[in-house]
């Protein structure tokens, strides 16, 4: 991993219509550097502190992932209207080029009746032909700016912190469609699932392993105070990559699937401390695989056997859930997520 | 071979959570596993998937060697090594239940008791690891070791398997030494293994900017239709180091930069670049059109031979300011030897796409600096409108290593009131703009052998195809008289002059690296 070099703060503040010719002097006069960029990545937020906040994350994920990082705070109750600007460059050493190679980014801060400029301030500071990502760290809300939705390529939002799925959901939908569909949604709660769902995966590679598929009975699902949704939107994975389908309960923090032989599928929900899934659990009358975090921290154990029975548990990496992680793994990334919305359709009602 | 063991049935849960084909589960059994290779390479991309959460669970690792020891001390030896070697570095839990998976097995190659002990050695690691009866064999053992290895492989059952199985190999190169005993090789394995599960290992292969040349060809619409005889002026390609022989002077000495690097290296990106696109990305697709290419290379006549290929080897000089010694004067080189350390060729692709368009290759040890790089040139643009015959011209460069990337020289113009034009650089670098280091090449290859994806490795017809135009250079150097003159150059220098001549007479120079 490249070593930080140097990263600056909030930067140099900039008038709005210097920003470019501003951007050039940065460039002259930082000789040896190298500027790379991949994406735009517009990051927005209306917290209080947000600009900092973000300005330390970006310098963290230019670390991997070059682009021209916007960053935004609204303070949409502002009494004053008024906007102020910032460029800055994160720098790091590329361990593989031995280069200082640098991300820009450029900050606004935007107060009362100027946040509704938002669409005009990212169009005019997006890099030319590079997809644009824009990382939502606010609840939806009505209206949703048709402008700037047509304009962005992937919307990266964090479902763990909604308080009503189903609103938010049908608000990124409703912006989908007018962006002709070509919007892709990543949830980041839906990246937190990436290692254990692959940890579970690897257990049926084999196609002899696939029997078990129809046996599955049971499933309990651990998951952190606040992850009831993470651990919900794996429920969801599971019912539709195997196609079970939903059955109602009265029992709190239990679901039930019917297979497509018809065989029952109890799943249980248990909070406990620690990881954001903390272990999955799944068994068949004949044998149990188990994926659970190891006592190390990053790593996730895998075995499975009877129950009871003495396991030799594997090893497999179990990422991060600093928000640095998540959208690392997010931006290696590519293509929609179609896998992502079966499983949203499947518990949709349960979030 | 089980058709279905090739191609399983998807693994619903694995939608959407990788691109690549999936490994299965499967014993990996190492001849020579005390050796270089698996100490420096094999365990270490073993080691380095394990810990990316890309090694499947259940995969052991069988080395198979002469001296005796215990799992124990084996497991020691090779963290050792992983330590030193390994891209990333090693965890201690991660290592430990790596190493869980890690046996050794002493026995003779020559010993057909060891081989049925193996076989029972395996059927317990797959009853007791889920290893489901795959078997994947990894030759890094001295090619004259082969024959024995496969003939007990066989005797003992090693090379079939139930169904729902596979057993593969893996072949080291060097992949013989001329065309006979390729085929003679092939023989001996293919009368052990079919050819679908023969994987011959060319590392360059694996390479990130390797695989990157058919994305650059046939996912970037704008150089497909320059890519041709009308708008390509030549193409280049160089594989230069700096090191000397070091501690190879044993095989080197009869192998020589020529079968070393041009026979599969030089000659698998050549393919890559000049290859018709494949009418899909299955590895039968893309080895079909590989072998179309070196089966259009133009054979030379022994006198063309003298004109078309440079063979030369170092002498004393120096490197960043070191003196070295000259190649006759390195430990274990005969003192009158006259293996090549630098071959430059000039070749000709006659198929429709590649008329005329001379290929340029050179290869060789103690040069300047290490660079593995391909270029293509392109022809001039007319000189009417700027009244100036542009001298440079616009040139391609796609680097392997290091420092992998891609370069675009084109002209423009120099700010000012005069029309002053000269070229400038367009610079791809895949370490600036993807932060994340690539794996390593036998980390994809091992990856793509369990998985049953053979795209890059190469089949039987390449290899000797490869080899029956290697052949008849060998044969002219070899002669007993006519024998094209092999000259020198310092170290450190970029070769002989005459290297330089074989452009030169075309009116063109090795692009400056």
């Amino acid at each position: 991993m490249p070593a930080t070099a140097e990263a600056f703060s909030l930067g140099l503040p900039v008038e709005v219509s210097k920003i470019d010719q501003e951007l050039k002097k940065l460039w002259q006069e930082s000789q040896g550097a190298t500027r790379a960029s991949l994406v735009n990545l517009a990051v927005y937020s209306e917290d209080t502190g947000s600009l900092n906040r973000n300005t330390q994350l970006m310098a963290k994920m230019t670390e991997n992932h070059a682009c021209r990082a916007i960053v935004i705070e609204a303070d949409c109750k502002g009494k004053e209207n008024r906007v102020d600007a910032w460029i800055s460059a994160h720098c790091h050493v590329s361990g593989a080029a031995s280069k200082q190679v640098c991300s820009e980014q450029i900050s606004f801060l935007l107060k009362g009746s100027c946040t509704t400029l938002l669409p005009s301030i990212v169009f005019s500071h997006l890099d030319s032909d590079l997809p644009f990502y824009l990382w939502w760290q606010e609840e939806f809300r009505e209206p949703m700016d048709p402008q700037l939705w047509t304009w962005v390529d992937r919307v990266i939002y964090d479902s763990q912190r909604w308080e009503d799925f189903r609103a938010q959901m049908g608000l990124l939908e409703s912006a989908e469609q007018e962006a002709n569909q070509r919007i892709v949604l990543c949830d980041l709660n839906w990246t937190r699932l990436d290692n254990v769902r692959f940890a579970l995966a690897q257990f049926f590679d084999h196609p002899a392993s696939h029997h078990n598929f129809a046996k599955i009975n049971k499933l309990r699902i651990d998951f952190a105070p606040g992850y009831r949704s993470t651990a919900v939107l794996f429920a969801g994975w599971l019912a539709a990559q195997l196609n079970w389908q939903g059955e109602k309960t009265d029992v709190p923090n239990k679901l039930s699937f019917v297979s497509p032989s018809g065989s029952k599928i109890d799943i249980e929900l248990r909070e406990r401390a620690g990881e954001p899934i903390g272990e999955v659990a799944m068994a068949t009358p004949d044998v149990e695989f188990l994926v659970a975090h190891a006592k190390c921290g990053d790593l996730l154990e895998i075995s499975r056997g009877k129950p009871g029975e003495k396991r030799m548990p594997q090893l497999m990496p179990a990422g991060k859930n600093d928000p640095v992680s998540l959208m690392s793994a997010e931006l290696m990334r590519g293509g929609p997520h179609h896998v992502y919305l079966h499983a949203v359709n499947r518990v949709r009602d349960l979030l | 071979m089980n058709p279905a063991a090739d191609q399983p049935e998807p693994n619903p849960l694995r939608e959407g959570l990788s691109t690549r084909s999936v490994p299965q589960p499967c014993a990996i059994v190492i001849f020579g596993a005390t050796g270089d290779l698996t100490h420096r390479k094999l365990i270490p991309a073993l080691y380095n998937l394990a810990a990316d959460g890309d090694l499947p669970p259940a995969v052991t690792i069988v080395g198979f060697a002469r001296r005796p020891k215990t799992d124990d001390e084996f497991r020691g030896e090779l963290e050792e090594s992983t330590r030193q070697f390994s891209r990333q570095a090693v965890r201690d839990e991660i290592w430990k239940n790596f190493a869980q998976s890690v046996f050794y097995h002493q026995s003779e190659f020559e010993d057909e008791a060891g081989y049925k002990s193996l076989a029972k050695r395996l059927d317990e690691i797959d009853k007791n690891h889920g290893t489901r009866g795959n078997r994947l064999f990894y030759f890094a053992a001295a090619p004259d070791q082969f024959e024995p290895i496969l003939k007990h492989l066989k005797a003992a059952g090693l090379n079939e398997t139930c169904k729902g199985s596979w057993a593969r190999v893996i072949v080291e190169k060097p992949f013989g030494s001329d065309l006979t005993s390729a085929r003679e090789l092939n023989r001996i394995i293919h009368n052990s293994f079919s050819e679908e599960q023969t994987y011959r290992i060319d590392h360059f292969l694996g390479k990130e900017t390797a695989q990157n040349i058919l994305v650059l060809r046939f996912a970037n619409a704008i150089f497909a239709p320059l890519w041709n005889t009308h708008y390509v002026d030549q193409v280049q390609i160089t594989a230069a180091e700096t090191l000397g022989v070091g501690t190879r002077a044993g095989y080197y000495e009869d192998a020589g930069a020529l079968r070393d690097m041009v026979q599969n290296h030089l000659l698998q990106l050549l393919c890559l670049v000049a290859m018709e696109p494949p009418t899909d990305l299955s590895a039968d697709s893309i080895r079909d059109e590989k072998v179309k290419v070196v089966r259009s290379l133009r054979h030379w006549s022994r006198k063309e031979i003298a004109t078309e290929v440079v063979r030369a080897q170092y002498a004393k000089g120096a490197i960043n300011g070191e003196p070295v010694v000259g190649y006759r004067q390195e430990k274990n080189v005969n003192p009158d030897s006259q293996t090549e350390t630098f071959v430059a060729l000039r070749l000709f692709i006659d198929n429709w796409r590649w008329a005329d368009v001379p290929i340029y290759m050179r290869v060789g040890k103690r040069l300047p600096k290490s660079a593995t790089e391909i270029s293509i040139h392109f022809k001039k643009a007319p000189a009417v409108l700027f009244n100036k015959d542009l001298r440079d011209l616009n040139v391609l460069v796609i680097r392997i290593q290091p420092d992998e990337g891609i370069s675009l020289r084109i002209h423009a113009k120099v700010p000012g009131t005069s029309f002053r034009i000269e070229p400038v650089k367009m610079d791809f670098h895949y370490g600036t703009s993807f932060g994340k280091a690539s794996p390593e090449a036998y980390e994809r290859l091992l990856l793509d052998a369990m998985s049953g994806d053979a795209t890059l490795f190469a089949r039987r017809d390449e290899v000797e195809q490869a080899w029956a135009f290697i052949d008849p250079i060998e044969e002219a150097w070899h002669a007993k008289k006519d024998v094209p003159e092999l000259f020198f150059y310092p170290a450190g220098s970029w070769g002989p002059e005459a290297a330089d001549d074989l452009l030169a007479r075309d009116g063109r120079a090795w692009r400056r690296l």
